[in-house]
Formats: structure tokens, sequence, C-alpha cells
């Protein structure tokens, strides 16, 4: 029985959107195929620097993180140890929201990192909160869409400008063509940021290798204890040490191209998706985005905390398993 | 056939068979992982925290593949 299928609301949100496309259609918006840059561009200069749109993104954002830790922060108690039960209690929605999610990743690195997770929470928990927020501010109305006017190179015909809106309409022989250089930019589609995060990482697991096992941690790399079975076992031992230094520099570039391929992957799609057909492809897909975000930071918490862990127990540990 | 025909192909080419392995790689995870699930459900927790970390690992190699399928596209 088809009750109340066709009411008369739904009925109005559909012709709403059928006007929307005949709308649009008609007045020759159109959506540009998107001229993906690998490189951020750089929107201005200071002295000569060029400061590229994913940077003053970073910036903003980090702004923005240092705004929320100050006001989530800004009541709770400053001397934990003696505090009362009474003063822990979260003072505003946001701290206790803030806490939630602080308490909550918490609990994972105590799973994975056991003793050590209070040395490794700190560096981890900030790098996982910056990148998810970097994932996620791509997504944001406004990035990608509204920049500068630049004449289009070469090989880009570029499109007609209107003012200060660029149209649909190719930029024929004789007319100047001009591309969009985004103000904005997510920061993890620009390869500085997560080659910035892997090589934090990669660089901390050594310091806390260093600093759980001492000068043992070499022995990770360069590992002579084998000879003492033998010739064979013993190149055999020094071999698959050498190789961890081959798999360190590893981590580096899958950390680093995990992050940026994902979601430049995910921008491209989306501005594509958008050309094809626009308004209503894109929803599902923002969907599948704001996912593959949060599983990208929740991912590169994960990876740091357990590349931080192995480096702190040594092969003695592992072999106790 | 001309530089830009082949550099489409080539793109092409690049991520439709940097896809085969990683698909049939998380594939093979994830049966493994439900099989286990089904056998011990209390564990599930566990299991489903190393499954997302391979699936992770696995998943990066296609996205080696599709970087630089968008780099000969787009570069």
């Amino acid at each position: 029985m088809i009750k109340k299928l066709f009411t008369v609301r739904s009925l109005l949100i559909l012709l709403a959107v059928i006007a929307l496309f005949v709308v649009s259609g008609l007045l020759g918006l159109k959506v540009v195929l998107p001229e993906v840059s690998l490189a951020a561009e750089p929107i201005f200069y200071i002295g000569s620097f060029g400061v590229t749109n994913s940077l003053l993104t970073s910036w903003l954002l980090m702004i923005f993180l240092i705004v929320v830790s100050i006001l989530a922060t800004r009541r709770a108690p400053k001397n934990l140890e003696s505090a009362s039960n009474r003063d822990l209690v979260p003072q505003s929605g946001l701290q206790n929201a803030v806490e939630m999610v602080v308490e909550g990743f918490y609990g994972m690195a105590r799973n994975i990192g056991g003793s050590w997770a209070p040395k490794f929470f700190p560096i981890i928990m900030t790098m996982f909160l910056f990148v998810i927020v970097a994932n996620f501010s791509g997504l944001l109305p406004g990035f990608g869409s509204i920049g500068l006017l630049v004449r289009a190179h070469a090989p880009q015909a570029g499109h007609v400008a209107n003012g200060v809106f660029l149209t649909g309409a190719e930029a024929g022989v004789g007319e100047e063509g001009y591309v969009i250089r985004p103000f904005f930019r997510a920061p993890s589609t620009d390869l500085n940021f997560p080659l910035a995060l892997a090589l934090v990482t990669v660089a901390l697991s050594q310091y806390f290798g260093f600093r759980a096992l001492k000068l043992g941690y070499i022995k990770k790399f360069f590992n002579f204890s084998g000879f003492k079975k033998g010739v064979l076992v013993g190149g055999a031992q020094l071999l698959a040490g050498l190789l961890e230094i081959i798999s360190e520099i590893a981590k580096i570039i899958s950390l680093t191209f995990r992050l940026f391929g994902n979601i430049l992957a995910g921008e491209v799609l989306l501005a594509v998706l958008a050309f094809l057909i626009p308004y209503l492809i894109s929803v599902p897909f923002y969907g599948l985005e704001v996912f593959v975000g949060f599983v990208q930071a929740l991912v590169f918490f994960m990876l740091t905390l357990v590349f931080f862990s192995l480096a702190v127990t040594g092969h003695a540990d592992e072999a106790h398993h | 056939m001309d530089v830009v025909g082949m550099k489409s192909l080539a793109a092409a080419l690049a991520i439709g068979l940097g896809a085969i392995g990683p698909g049939i790689g998380i594939g093979i995870l994830g049966s493994k992982a439900m099989e286990a699930i089904g056998r011990n459900p209390e564990a599930t927790g566990q299991i489903q925290t190393n499954m997302i970390l391979a699936i992770v690992f696995t998943e990066a190699i296609a996205i080696y593949a599709l970087v630089i399928a968008l780099i000969i596209k787009f570069v």
C-alpha cells in the first residue's frame, strides 16, 4: 500500500530540484573541469617566500585547533593531582566533547602501546587532530572554488572570465583564458604536509628506540649476534638488520603517499563528479570522503603508535610473543 | 598515436593494473577476518583492529598506483 509516498512536501522538493537543474542550465552555469595541480601554488609572497594555499590553510587550522584547545581546557583544574573529583567534572559542553575524544583515543593508545602510552600519546594525538581537521577542511565549501584568476598556460585553454566569475565557456583562440588558483587547499593534498609528518614519525621512533633500549637499539640494524651460531646464520641476520634500514625509508614513503594519495584522489574525484553530474552525484561521494578522511587520520594515529611500540620493544621481547 | 592519447592510456593502465593486486589482497584479508570472527566472536575487537591495520597497508599499494596515474595525467 503506497500510503504516504507522494506527499505534497516531497513533490515540492522534487520540483525544486528539477527547477534548480533547469535554471542553472539556462543561465549557463557550468562546473568547469577541474585543473588539478599536484604542487600547491603560491597565493601571496612575504618577501621572496611564497605562501602557498595549503600553507595558509594549515596556519588557519593550527589557529583553530589552538583556540579550541584553549577554550576546552580553560576551566579545567591546573593541578590534577590535588584536584578533587568534583573539580574534574567537565565545566562546558566543549570540554566534555574534547575529553571524550581524547579519552577514547588514549584507551586505544594504552591497548597498543602498553606502559609507554603516556609518552607517545601527546605527539600522536596532536598528529591525529591535525590530520583529521586537514582532511575535513578540503570538504568545506569554497576550497578549490574561490581563488585568484590567473591566466591559463599554453597547454590549457582556460575559461572565459566574466568580471570576477569564471564561466563554463572554454576560451577560444583569440580570447584570454583563465583558471582558478584557489585561496585555500587542504594541507593533506600538498605533498609537504604528509611528508613532514612521516619524517617526524620515523625520526621520533628512532628517538624512542634509543631512549628505551639505550645503545642496544643499534642492534636492530646491525645484528652481529647471529655469528655465534655460524657464519651463514650470522650473514643472514646481518642482512636482515640492514633491510630494517630500508624498511624505515619505506615507512616514510608509505606514510606520506597513503595520506597524500587518499585525500588528493578524493578531491579529484569530487571535482570530476561535480563536473559530470552536478548536485546529485557529489552527495554520496561526499559521505565517502568524510569517511575516508576520518579513517586516514585514524590509520595515521594507529600506524605511528605501532611504529613507536615496535621501536621500544627490542628483538628479545618480540621472540617471547 | 599522439601524446595526449598515450598519456590517457598510460594513466588508465597504471591505475587499472595497479588495483588488481590490492583488491585481491583486501578480499583475502576480509574473508580471513570474517572466518576468525565467526570462530571466536569474543575477539571481534582485536580482530577488527588488526584487520583495519592490514587493509590500510595493502590499500597503500593501490594508492601508489593512483598517484602515478594522477601524475601521468595531470603533470
